[in-house]
């Protein structure tokens, strides 16, 4: 341990240093402590070795070159003058130190945690059901609306049937319910609650009465509709919108580079103190380690690791998350629910008859939305899942839209020309090029690219959060043990002067 | 199945609101309120108004019956949900009643083929503008012959005669009218039911929707305490719900008529011989008995203004 020469730890006698050196050091400690700031201490330590060595042996009583007398009390209280003073003072700022560190990382942790928890559990979750109840509850309509076109009773290979939409938005409904929490979001899924079995009370008296051959039946379908499109839909697109905006917010905080900023910051300033604390004391001491000082330090190295491998991952995989998962899926749902609105408006135009063409003129307002074109849903879609699972489903859904939308122009072309009965047969029974088979097949693909996506932002935000599991503890327990070896590392060396 | 409160109530207005602008295309919403008011009515008797027929109907050269022959359709303005006289039958996917059977009998006498027909369902409201404008040839639709309405369009002689009376569910003590006080009373927008319903002396509360099946939705939740409108149509409703009963006796006249614009006086010649031809073939019997009752009444005698 000792260098040649060096007197052995049990004679070295503390007042071998002269009183301004033990003053500059003390002066220099407190700077470190108060400051939290390093300063190069290499320089210092060098023009002192010698002198230190040259003393060694001998007992002189310190003298001061500053008379003591001569400080103001405060800072004489302050200033350590001697070695035990000094390892004292340095002592407690280690600790300090190592126990700030430990605040500020667990800290940090903690935002980036709560962004990455918010991102896979509640904002997303509500975005994406807030989505998926629009979809199912558009369809639903659309749904039912063709089923009375075919005489009350759904076509038997029929798009996702209408109990199927129904269950698929009391499943995602109930889920949003439970992410959601005091959100915003609170009070539409409450309109959506309420106004979800009374949509399916309507729906179920129409097809009851169109069972009966009742017109009256129709008149509920109407009442159903006009729920769903004026108070239902609505809400459910206020979830998502609302919680895209939280979504964004909680993957900046997950993801955001300030904070991992402070943290390296926090990490360069205990890793230099601690580095100049070790040299100082093993100059000071002739020993080059001290086994305190150097469990602080690797307990302070795998807290760094820790945090640096988990937040980079965490990082990684939450970026991930958002370009192959929500973002695509955001686009895609727009879409389906484009084609969904353009669905309900085609079957509107017969279901109608009124000779108006109100619908139709809807119909192509939304087909110019969809697309595919620049600028279109369909190619904003296609172009956010390039590079993910959906990409392939997307594209052929851009394809089938076109195909779908010159069924379309068929449709109305036999409607128009008094053609009503095969108008509703191509939108209400599958076939090569019927209306109906192509929307299925467009609604298809967007629903599995979407799930395709889902599938990924699912796994990818899972392993984000999954990083931080225990890293704020382990980084909380990392930092009291580095507190711990600091005051180890140094009580025994203080031990000595007793 | 009861919906709270606040939710049914606006679903109704939205029902009101968005059937506005649903079933009623672009300017038609125009029409939600009356016409302006006659400035002079000429001397009316809605019943003797029409045009004498010039003996059988026959497509003459240059006619309006022969444009709708050339154009291979009759376009007819009808009511999807009034059961049982004009009806969207969801099993047959095609419009049936006792109205539509007289549309299909002009269309025979037009082409010898009574299919030949587009049917154009138009609400209450989009009668008088719909025949107005030319967007149908002719409107079979529950409509009474009113002197209001001849300053707009001609009728066709009476083809029926139906009185306003008053549907409520099954345990309502209600009589009539004059037991709806403060209540809120249902019919069509458009309709002359309103206005009836408007007048009666206890003051019940006029709640205008935009088909009578809306009526009985909105009885059926209780939203309205009852319907007021022509016998025939609340008769169609309760056959629709047998929870409900008509009480009372007809308090109005109300002389069913085909409106057809006022640019076709060879045309409501032509309807009028048919029309007369249904009365004495028994085929406005048949079309009685198919629709409204075994008991069939003598037909409505037709008379003319000349």
């Amino acid at each position: 341990m000792s260098s040649p020469g060096a007197p052995s730890c049990d004679n070295y006698s503390p007042r071998s240093l002269s009183g301004y050196e033990l003053d500059h050091y003390a002066g220099r400690i407190r700077a470190v402590v108060i400051q939290l700031a390093g300063e190069e201490w290499g320089g210092q330590d060098a023009r002192v070795m010698p002198s230190t060595a040259g003393r060694a042996g001998t007992a002189v009583t310190a003298v001061s070159d500053v008379p003591r007398h001569a400080l103001p009390a405060v800072r004489r209280s302050v200033r350590a003058t001697t070695t035990p003073a000094k390892l004292r003072l340095l002592l407690i700022g280690l600790v300090s130190l190592c126990l700030v560190w430990g605040a500020v990382a667990a800290w940090v942790v903690s935002q980036r945690a709560s962004g990455a928890n918010d991102v896979a559990s509640t904002s997303e979750t509500l975005s994406l059901d807030g989505q998926q109840i629009y979809r199912a509850l558009s369809d639903a309509d659309a749904t039912a609306a063709s089923a009375f076109l075919s005489g009350g009773l759904e076509p038997i290979n029929g798009p996702p049937s209408y109990q199927a939409d129904i269950a698929q938005a009391a499943v995602h409904l109930e889920r949003a319910t439970a992410a959601a929490g005091h959100s915003p979001a609170a009070a539409d899924l409450a309109t959506l609650s309420a106004g979800l079995p009374v949509y399916t009370g309507e729906v179920q008296t129409a097809r009851a009465d169109n069972r009966l051959g009742l017109p009256l039946g129709a008149a509920y379908l109407r009442e159903a509709s006009v729920l769903v499109r004026g108070k239902l839909l609505p809400a459910a697109r206020n979830i998502s919108a609302e919680a895209n905006v939280r979504l964004a917010a909680a993957s900046g905080r997950a993801t955001g580079l300030p904070l991992a900023l402070v943290l390296l910051v926090a990490a360069v300033i205990v890793g230099f103190a601690l580095y100049s604390a070790q040299r100082w004391l093993g100059r000071r001491t002739h020993r080059r380690l001290n086994r305190g000082l150097v469990v602080a330090s690797v307990a302070g190295l795998v807290s760094l690791l820790w945090l640096g491998i988990a937040l980079g991952m965490a990082r990684a995989d939450l970026l991930q998350a958002r370009t192959h998962g929500s973002t695509p899926v955001a686009a895609l749902a727009q879409a389906d629910i484009a084609a969904q609105q353009a669905r309900a408006d085609e079957s509107l135009t017969l279901i109608d008859a009124q000779g108006n063409d109100s619908f139709q003129a809807d119909f192509v307002t939304v087909q110019h939305r969809l697309g595919p074109g620049p600028g279109t849903l369909l190619t904003d879609a296609v172009t956010a899942a390039r590079g993910s699972p959906a990409a392939g489903p997307a594209a052929a859904a851009a394809s089938t839209a076109t195909d779908w939308y010159g069924a379309h122009r068929t449709v109305r072309s036999l409607d128009n020309n008094g053609r009503h009965k095969q108008a509703i047969l191509l939108v209400t029974r599958p076939g090569p090029r019927h209306s109906f088979t192509l929307f299925t097949r467009l609604d298809r693909l967007l629903a599995s690219a979407i799930d395709a996506d889902q599938a990924v932002f699912n796994r990818h935000a899972v392993a984000g959060s999954n990083a931080f599991i225990g890293l704020e503890v382990g980084v909380i327990v990392l930092a009291l043990i580095m507190a711990a070896g600091c005051a180890r590392g140094l009580t025994t060396r203080l031990a000595e002067y007793r | 199945m009861r919906p709270p409160g606040w939710l049914r109530l606006p679903s109704v207005l939205l029902v009101t609101a968005a059937l506005t602008v649903w079933v009623v295309p672009g300017s038609a919403a125009a029409y939600l309120t009356p016409p302006p008011a006659v400035p002079l009515l000429p001397p009316c008797h809605p019943s003797a108004s029409s045009l004498r027929p010039t003996g059988p109907p026959r497509v003459t050269p240059g006619s309006f019956m022969e444009q709708i022959r050339d154009r291979g359709r009759l376009i007819a303005g009808v009511s999807e949900y009034t059961y049982p006289f004009g009806f969207f039958n969801p099993l047959q996917r095609k419009p049936e009643g006792f109205d539509i059977d007289i549309v299909h009998a002009i269309a025979k006498a037009i082409f010898g083929n009574p299919n030949k027909v587009e049917f154009k369902a138009i609400s209450d409201l989009q009668r008088l503008p719909e025949v107005q404008s030319g967007g149908v040839d002719i409107v079979a639709h529950t409509m009474t012959i009113l002197c209001q309405r001849l300053y707009y369009v001609d009728f066709s002689s009476v083809y029926f005669n139906a009185g306003a009376q008053v549907l409520v569910p099954k345990n309502s003590l209600a009589k009539g009218l004059a037991d709806l006080g403060g209540q809120k009373v249902c019919a069509t927008a458009g309709s002359d039911s309103i206005a009836h319903i408007n007048a009666a002396r206890s003051h019940p509360i006029p709640f205008p929707v935009m088909n009578f099946t809306d009526c009985l939705m909105l009885l059926q939740q209780r939203d309205v305490a009852a319907i007021s409108t022509d016998n025939n149509i609340l008769d169609g409703l309760a056959a629709q719900d047998p929870w409900t009963k008509v009480v009372g006796s007809p308090f109005t006249s109300e002389p069913y008529g085909l409106a057809i614009s006022q640019q076709h006086p060879g045309f409501v010649r032509f309807v009028n011989a048919v029309l007369q031809q249904m009365r004495t073939d028994g085929q406005w019997a048949d079309d009685y008995r198919d629709w409204v009752g075994h008991s069939v009444p003598a037909p409505p005698r037709a008379r003319y203004k000349d």
